[in-house]
């Protein structure tokens, strides 16, 4: 599944943001690991301040360590797990 | 100084009433909130004092969606939570041999649990705005390891355990966690004594007086402020010398 080029941006400026990156947005990769020797290095502090952002930002709940590491691999699979939340919510009928 | 916003648990008690006056009267910004659960008429009085800046929540420490929920409240009200003093807790002594599990139990509960269950519901709130302050109220218990408190001493020596791993858990992030060992304080705990029992305890500290709740309240409001900063994963003794 594609996921806007903008949603991966601005995720990208959220990590930014949020974890004070030395780095610009434009380093980010879409699929570049987040964690990890091989990728952006974050850690598990950074994960917990991801975890708050995209609640805070995007309205995502993370409910448990196992589900932040399969969402939390790279900008693709956050937004990919972005865009099926949001389909998710179009689909259900508004509250009367 | 702009908004601030403190919750103090266990607030009916001398001194959590005592934090809650001394961050209340330092700046007219400030607004606490104060965690009761049964008793309350000594914090319904303080929130009487100071309309408008100074609230109750209704928070039994060891309930964690109690927690949520109270957390809730205050943010939505002001958007933040810069301060969480976690200051609830009781003893319930006896000999190890002749404990009751239930007391040994409980005491944990109240003292170690709720003290994570506290700095679990604020998170959140602190990591979004990239700054807090937790202080936690141990006792000299937790470093002195008296003799008839086996669950007090260990969930107080667990609370100053928490707040080191904690501190280094989030010290980026602009949060800082430290405890408090109050000693011989001035409280309801302590009127228990007889005259006797008050000249001894008196005779062990180096000051010769029990301590004023003030005075701890003035060390939470320091290690609560900004120009404590850089210091997290601290334990400090208020205690007249004891130790």
């Amino acid at each position: 599944m594609s996921q806007p080029t903008d949603l991966k941006q601005s995720l990208k400026v959220m990590i930014v943001d949020s974890l004070m990156l030395q780095v610009g947005p434009e380093a980010i990769a879409d699929d570049a690991p987040l964690f990890g020797p091989t990728g952006l290095g974050l850690d598990s502090v950074d994960a917990l301040q991801l975890v708050v952002s995209l609640e805070k930002n995007y309205g995502l709940k993370i409910a448990d360590t196992s589900e932040a590491k399969k969402i939390l691999q790279s900008v693709n699979t956050i937004a990919a797990t972005l865009t099926q939340l949001d389909e998710t919510r179009r689909a259900q009928p508004p509250r009367s | 100084m702009s908004l601030r916003v403190i919750f103090i648990t266990g607030a009916n008690g001398g001194l959590g009433v005592a934090t809650a006056r001394a961050f209340l009267t330092e700046s007219p910004d400030n607004c606490v909130w104060l965690g009761v659960r049964q008793r309350r008429e000594a914090a319904e009085r303080l929130a009487g004092e100071f309309p408008g800046r100074c609230d109750l929540a209704e928070l039994d420490v060891t309930q964690p969606e109690v927690w949520r929920a109270a957390v809730e409240i205050i943010v939505a009200r002001h958007q933040r939570l810069d301060v969480l003093v976690n200051n609830a807790g009781f003893h319930s002594d006896a000999l190890l041999a002749q404990m009751a599990p239930e007391s040994w139990r409980n005491v944990l509960a109240a003292n170690l649990d709720g003290t994570f269950h506290g700095c679990q519901a604020v998170l959140p709130t602190m990591i979004s705005q990239r700054h807090g302050r937790i202080v936690n109220i141990a006792s000299l218990s937790a470093l002195a390891a008296p003799a008839g408190q086996t669950n007090y001493a260990a969930a107080k020596a667990g609370v100053v355990a928490l707040t080191q791993s904690l501190a280094k858990e989030v010290a980026r992030i602009g949060i800082t966690v430290n405890a408090l060992c109050p000693g011989f304080i001035e409280t309801e705990s302590l009127a228990e004594l007889d005259a006797e029992a008050r000249r001894a305890m008196i005779a062990r500290i180096p000051m010769r007086r029990i301590g004023r709740p003030e005075e701890v309240a003035a060390a939470v409001k320091f290690l609560a402020s900004p120009e404590a900063g850089y210091i997290t994963g601290s334990t400090l003794k208020v205690d007249g010398g004891i130790l």
